[in-house]
């Protein structure tokens, strides 16, 4: 206990006599302090370095302990008043310092300290299976990174992937619980909480789209967890339901870190190379280098859209394909929906038809109800805010969450009363899924034509019968 | 006591534990403490001297060194007779700079190194005691031929996986000059002399051989540097224990501001029994063990 005494507390005692009580009133307090923050190694780990101090000093024997003492309190100044010290004490008693997350740090574990037991799918950036810590019995998800003969290193997605998962601590973002290493130098794992689900797989299975009041809890919960990363400068990249993963308890996480990384303000230069073609917001389709969290939020709409109709809402061939199922959903863009548009590298091929009637009015302007026909008229609006062809008419995920279709009726369903699902993952191989894979890091960004967005055909808008009537109860 | 705030996880740095501090895979393998420490310097000092030559900003130089740091520390470390302290170094800023918004290449990093290393042209006073030459020495003393390039980048990509094992890929380092400037403001501080002196406090203790920066949280070192610094340019602070308002108790800015004030001796000590002729700071693992056994020998022959 003698080393958590104030080493300062003697000094001080000397000058006066009711100074002298109060501070050793004040030493009980934080001593006894002391005491209870040593279990949470932060003192001692204060002590070690404390000991090299001594010696260096000695060691050197110049700069004697004395003179620095009197340097640390502000004693000249407190001393000539004794009210303001006592002052000072008492708002000592009732002050309490916030405590920093201790963490640590390790060298990695090896993957045989897991037992892999079957596998779960190979994703754009390495492959997944199911597998259990020997020691804990928990199962978990085992990631393997590829690294091949990458010519800069280790891939510096890779790094991103895991630098922005160990700080995106959220209960809507995987939790990645450690890295552990195999064999060869470039085998690397990240180890992960493991989901039954992934929504893409679960939809997919389904026989009918999730009630609307189970769609708002799924999407309150991916949109928390967006906003969350949105707060801490990280950029997803790759938002789609397959990089959603679900578990039986109404659970969803973000997951795929894959093409995530920071962004700052000013922004840093991006590549426009990302996020799978068919949630790719139209900027990037048309060539943008400078985009912001606003392309997660188109493909928070198109989330939205598909879990409405179970079905992927715009799944275009190649980029020309889904910029003309992108318009023909949306209208084609003008200057007055997307001011500026037409400065974008890939909009000087674009030609528009020449009478695009300004559809519906308000900005951004809503969507074809005709494709969402059991949505309200709040969901429809929110819809087509994420779905605004022009950037900055996207809500924001802060705006989302807060958009009056969370809170109209039928409101979202409590997790704990969320359906069951036979799980995929769980016991048997996945079949492949047909959604297109995200872009290649180091592809070249193609020149794109888009002179045949329009030509001649319609759009492929056929979708416009009504839809008949059904009754479902949220 | 306040319970740990996970909000504050970018704010705040995983910490060495007293077993890690206690004992180095170096000290394990035989190198003697005071030499551990000047070779870390030197490493240190050399990351910052090449994080300039390749125009990195200061953040991704300053988490680099702290990255560097913990690289050494506890028994599952490197050991300075294992790697050599300059693959280290670029590798450390290597890795920094591809995570940053500067990202460099590996070429660029090699030739600051290949410069910065030659014993001719070096202007580092423990690489070259005469510093940087007044006329430029002849091209082959500080470039790297085309075949010392091929293998000195299979080093530098090799150190970088040892190094994202040995810390188990947690490359998150936060640093205290942005806190100390909000600091600064919500104290009033509007001279800009104490701004100035606060941050070299702060890139200074990156070189401490305490290890401040990764023994402290960023705003305790924030507040020591702030601290320091208005003393010295004579600019009073608030009454009370304002350092207190930024969540560090007295004992621990006592402790900093004695760690931050003692690194100057600590350089000029160093300086002064590295500064004879012939004498460098070993740098590389054959280095290392040739100047362990000169001084057993020499303290043999005693």
């Amino acid at each position: 206990m003698s080393a958590s005494k104030s080493r300062w507390a003697d000094d001080d005692a000397e000058t006066e006599a009711i100074i002298a009580q109060r501070k050793r009133e004040k030493e009980e307090k934080r001593r006894a302090k002391a005491e209870k923050q040593r279990q949470l190694e932060q003192a001692s780990k204060a002590s070690a370095p404390a000991q090299s101090v001594n010696e260096l000093q000695t060691a050197n024997g110049d700069s004697g302990p004395p003179k620095k003492r009197r340097r640390l309190s502000n004693d000249p100044d407190g001393l000539s008043s004794t009210e303001e010290v006592a002052r000072g004490e008492e708002q000592k008693k009732v002050s309490s310092l916030l405590r920093f997350p201790v963490r640590e740090w390790g060298p990695c574990r090896h993957v045989d300290n897991f037992e892999r037991l079957n596998h779960i799918e190979e994703g754009s950036y390495g492959w997944v299976s199911r597998a259990k810590d020997i020691t804990t019995g928990e199962i978990v998800a085992l990631k393997k990174l590829k690294i091949e003969n990458s010519p800069d290193g280790f891939p510096v997605t890779g790094l991103r992937e895991i630098q922005t998962l160990l700080e995106a601590r959220h209960q809507n973002v995987v939790y990645l619980r450690e890295v552990v290493m195999g064999n060869k130098m470039d085998d690397v794992f990240l180890v992960m909480d493991f989901f039954e689900h992934d929504l893409k797989t679960l939809l997919d299975e389904m026989r009918e789209p999730f009630l609307p009041s189970e769609t708002k809890t799924l999407l309150l919960q991916v949109v928390g967890g967006l906003e969350f990363l949105h707060a801490k400068w990280i950029m997803h990249r790759d938002l789609k339901t397959s990089n959603l993963l679900m578990n039986n308890r109404g659970e969803i996480k973000l997951a795929d870190f894959g093409m995530a990384r920071y962004y700052g303000d000013p922004p840093p230069k991006l590549t426009q190379l990302v996020v799978t073609l068919w949630y790719r917001a139209p900027e990037l389709l048309l060539g943008a280098d400078k985009y912001g969290t606003e392309i997660d939020m188109w493909s928070i709409g198109c989330i939205f859209g598909e879990l409405l109709t179970k079905e992927p809402l715009l799944q275009g061939k190649n980029e020309v394909d889904q910029v003309s199922k992108v318009f023909a959903l949306t209208g084609p863009p003008n200057s007055q929906t997307w001011p500026g548009f037409r400065s974008l590298p890939n909009a000087k091929s674009l030609r528009l038809p020449p009478s695009s009637a300004p559809s519906s009015s308000g900005n951004p302007p809503l969507l074809p109800r005709s494709r969402f026909p059991y949505l309200t008229n709040a969901g429809m609006h929110l819809l087509s805010g994420l779905l605004a062809l022009n950037p900055a008419a996207r809500p924001s995920a802060q705006e989302c969450l807060a958009h009056p279709y969370f809170r109209e009726d039928p409101r979202p369903k409590p997790k704990e009363m969320f359906p069951t699902f036979p799980s995929k993952a769980g016991m048997e191989k996945r079949r492949r899924h047909h959604t297109p894979a995200a872009p290649q890091r180091g592809q070249e960004a193609p020149e794109l034509d888009f002179a045949g967005v329009f030509g001649g055909a319609p759009g492929g808008d056929s979708g416009e019968a009504g839809a008949g009537f059904t009754l479902r109860l949220g | 006591m306040a319970h740990p705030n996970p909000g504050l996880t970018h704010l705040s740095n995983a910490l060495a534990t007293p077993g890690q501090l206690s004992a180095s895979s170096s000290s394990i393998d035989g190198v003697p403490s005071d030499l551990e420490a000047s070779i870390r310097c030197a490493g240190a000092q050399l990351t910052q001297a090449a994080g300039v030559l390749l125009h990195l900003s200061q953040d991704i130089i300053a988490q680099a060194i702290v990255i560097f740091t913990r690289f050494w520390l506890g028994a599952d470390g490197g050991s300075l007779r294992i790697y050599s302290v300059k693959d280290v170094s670029a590798a450390a800023l290597y890795l920094t700079a591809k995570l940053s918004f500067q990202p460099t290449s590996p070429r660029s990093v090699l030739n600051v190194y290949t410069l910065l290393l030659s014993r001719e042209a070096s202007p580092l006073w423990f690489v070259n005691l005469r510093g940087a030459p007044k006329q430029p020495p002849s091209a082959d003393s500080y470039t790297i031929t085309e075949g010392g390039y091929q293998s000195a980048r299979l080093v530098l990509l090799r150190i970088e996986s040892v190094i994202l094992r040995t810390l188990s890929f947690d490359t998150h380092v936060a640093l205290p000059h942005t806190i100390a400037l909000t600091y600064l403001q919500t104290l009033g501080v509007t001279d800009a002399a104490v701004s100035r002196r606060t941050i070299e406090y702060l890139n200074s203790a990156l070189f401490s051989p305490q290890l401040l920066y990764i023994t402290h949280q960023p705003n305790a070192l924030a507040v020591a540097a702030i601290y320091l610094a208005s003393r010295e340019q004579g600019c009073k602070l608030v009454d009370g224990e304002w350092w207190e308002v930024f969540d560090v108790d007295r004992e621990e800015l006592g402790f900093l501001v004695v760690g931050m004030k003692s690194t100057e001796g600590f350089m000029r000590a160093e300086m002064e029994k590295w500064k004879s002729p012939g004498k460098t700071i070993p740098l590389a693992v054959e280095e290392v063990d040739a100047e362990i056994e000169r001084s057993r020998m020499m303290q043999e022959g005693e």
